[in-house]
């Protein structure tokens, strides 16, 4: 039994670490309009300006700080030059073009910092046991900085204005428009969010795990099942869906083994859409 | 030039003058393909490979050349991606004419570059680890300069008995190399009438193994051997050690995975007492000094960082001998016959091209020693290799030992 709170623990903080990934690719598809490829390195992005921050500062909040600071830069830099242009057209050429963001990305970071993996210098503690259950410190502190961090963004999506608005333009962008509502100012706020969710993600899997130019690619998938589990589009949906399939993948590993675990997120996927095929939260468009 | 000097050659030996022919072809360079990971991630090692490999045709060259040929290096770049590797040995074979490929490093990038050096009928050395690569070459055409997994597996098994451990569990990354590593480990161990207490294979790319590590640790071995990269296994130690459990439990883990980066990344508390182990150049012999210098020299970087290199040094040498055996037939597939005949147990020890054209001279038979290993190959073309034992200690690597592997 002990085993199994432990798995589930641990599918926990590997779900979140997802779900924020997800959070930020369903807030753009949600307002933007198109499934959004380079969520992926933009948080890879985040766990090298981490780093970077680390050369300064081994306080884990100013290494998150500066984790999730120079990608919420990036994102609007791109929406700027690039997505902005392309919102008129269909939905297809920002795909396209996010896909090649990914590269231009994934290709700087590399030709900058190489293959190597790296680590934050951030001190390595031993668990404690609380019950069952074997909580390690670095887990502790994800824990807590990912649920502040989407405790923020419900925050701001569903208590300010300016969330007000966003989720206005995700509901019905003419109606927005024919409101007053600025869609301009909107896609802003809404890509300094994804940028932060990105890099936080990002930040959070160098603690956990090492630092590559790869890591955001390998999280890119799973969030896009995360997000699509949930419904794309909606938010909450996004972070259930992270949650689920993390926790289903290790709590299956008793029973299937660890090569095969990657198939049971993807199970519980294919049994949902099956089932509910607009996803667990359907957001507002599909349901109208 | 070109021209006359293949006319020359198509008549003088109707002539009969076959003494003057050779001097006429003397003239024309000998091309040699470096197929080499320039670029990628093998990028580390590549630019010292292809430099190795110039090393040693400079050395050729510099004593007469092989029969009189001097040896010309066309190199291309395999970017350490099957694709390209592929695209670049066309090249060299179709456009360069070259007579051997030398220098291609990983598995996937050997086994995509084989069928086409195969149906050229042309030589392939390499330094590629799955046991697949010098498999199915019924022209003995594949020559690995490195130790192969298997080796590592049995060496791994020696060292676990040598300490005396008596509960070994294993965990493998789900690839060739990993995998057949430790199988290679659990056969060897098990044959000698061991047990194992936990197998576990692990997907790559995850950012936890706890499950994993779980797993392994709920069977209570007193050693775990690892078939693991560097990410992977910084994750794995990271996890065992915060997790508290077994804090005595040992680790074995190969010399790719356990080293300066490892600890690095994780401090030297965690790594304290891991076992790492590692294929090393011959450091003891001339050859391998004669190439450690011109390699500092050439690149500024010290020989012990790139035993990829050394192998790659190696090949040149060898073939270039293997030329010298026998001048009255320069066909590649000759000279690729003749390999196993300069490495012949009983001949006489050589360190360097010079030397072995001076004792072929006098008529002897000759005994190649490289400077990655004594270079003995076996029925598959596969080489013995030499083993070292470290111990990670207060966040260094220490030598504890050197052990042969067996042919």
């Amino acid at each position: 039994m002990s085993d199994f709170v432990n798995l589930a623990f641990n599918g926990l903080i590997v779900g979140l670490l997802v779900s924020l990934l997800a959070m930020a690719i369903t807030l753009v598809f949600g307002i933007a309009r198109f499934p959004n490829a380079s969520a992926g390195d933009v948080a890879t992005v985040g766990a090298y300006s981490g780093l970077a921050g680390s050369a300064i500062t081994h306080k884990l909040y100013l290494i998150v700080a500066f984790g999730v600071a120079v990608p919420a830069a990036v994102s609007v830099f791109f929406y700027f030059i690039l997505f902005r242009a392309l919102s008129r057209k269909a939905a297809v050429s920002s795909l396209i073009a996010s896909i090649g963001v990914a590269f231009v990305l994934r290709a700087t970071l590399t030709g900058i910092f190489g293959y190597d993996t790296r680590s934050y210098p951030l001190p390595i503690a031993r668990a404690t046991l609380i019950g069952p259950l074997r909580v390690m410190p670095s887990d502790l502190s994800i824990l807590f900085i990912a649920l502040a961090a989407l405790a923020v963004v419900f925050a701001t999506l569903y208590l300010t204005p300016i969330g007000k608005r966003m989720r206005a333009v995700a509901d019905n962008p003419d109606l927005a428009k024919a409101s007053g509502i600025r869609a301009n100012r909107v896609l802003v706020v809404m890509w300094v969010m994804a940028g932060l969710l990105a890099g936080l993600a990002g930040t959070l899997l160098g603690v956990k795990a090492v630092i590559s130019s790869q890591m955001g690619w390998d999280l890119l998938i799973p969030a896009f099942a995360a997000a699509i589990l949930g419904g794309l589009g909606n938010p909450l949906g996004a972070v259930v869906g992270g949650v689920l399939i993390g926790v289903a993948q290790e709590v299956s590993t008793p029973f299937v083994g660890f090569t095969y675990k990657f198939a049971i997120g993807f199970l519980v996927l294919l049994i949902t859409l099956l089932i509910r095929p607009q996803g667990l939260f359907a957001s507002n468009i599909q349901v109208r | 030039m070109n021209h006359i000097t293949k006319l020359l050659c198509k008549r003088l030996p109707a002539l009969g003058a076959t003494l003057i022919a050779g001097a006429a072809m003397a003239a024309t360079p000998y091309p040699v393909g470096a197929l080499n990971p320039v670029s990628g991630a093998g990028s580390t090692f590549g630019s010292g490979m292809l430099k190795s490999i110039e090393i040693a045709a400079h050395a050729i060259n510099e004593a007469g050349g092989a029969c009189g040929r001097t040896i010309k290096i066309v190199s291309a770049d395999t970017q350490t991606s099957p694709d390209a590797a592929v695209v670049a040995a066309k090249k060299l074979v179709d456009v360069d004419k070259v007579n051997a490929v030398l220098g291609t490093w990983s598995s996937g990038v050997s086994l995509a570059v084989l069928p086409i050096t195969k149906a050229a009928g042309i030589t392939e050395m390499n330094t590629s680890g799955a046991p697949a690569v010098t498999q199915n070459d019924p022209q003995d055409l594949v020559w690995r300069f490195q130790a192969t997994d298997k080796l590592f597996g049995e060496v791994f098994a020696k060292i676990a008995h040598q300490h005396g451990f008596k509960r070994p569990a294993t965990m493998a990354y789900n690839n060739a190399s990993g995998v057949s590593l430790v199988k290679v480990f659990a056969r060897t161990w098990k044959a000698s009438g061991g047990k194992l207490a936990s197998e576990v294979i692990y997907n790559p790319h995850q950012s936890s193994y706890q499950s994993e590590l779980q797993q392994v640790l709920s069977h209570h071995p007193d050693v775990v051997v690892m078939g693991s990269y560097v990410p992977d296994t910084t994750i794995i130690l990271r996890e065992w050690y915060q997790s508290g459990e077994d804090p005595n439990l040992k680790w074995i883990i190969p010399g790719w995975a356990a080293n300066d980066s490892l600890i690095k990344a994780l401090g030297s508390q965690v790594t304290q007492g891991v076992i790492s182990v590692d294929s090393i150049s011959n450091i003891h012999a001339a050859s391998y000094r004669y190439w450690a210098k011109a390699y500092k020299r050439e690149t500024g970087h010290d020989a012990n960082t790139n035993a990829y290199a050394a192998m790659a040094y190696d090949m040149m040498t060898v073939w270039g001998l293997a030329m010298q055996a026998d001048c009255s037939d320069l066909s590649h597939k000759a000279i690729n016959g003749r390999i196993r005949k300069i490495d012949s147990s009983s001949g006489v020890k050589v360190y360097s091209f010079a030397q072995g054209k001076k004792a072929l001279a006098a008529g002897k038979t000759i005994n190649y020693q490289g400077a990655s290993s004594d270079l003995s190959f076996d029925a598959q073309g596969n080489t013995t290799a030499i083993f070292k034992e470290s111990v990670i200690d207060h966040g260094k690597l220490k030598g504890v030992k050197l052990i042969t592997s067996v042919k």
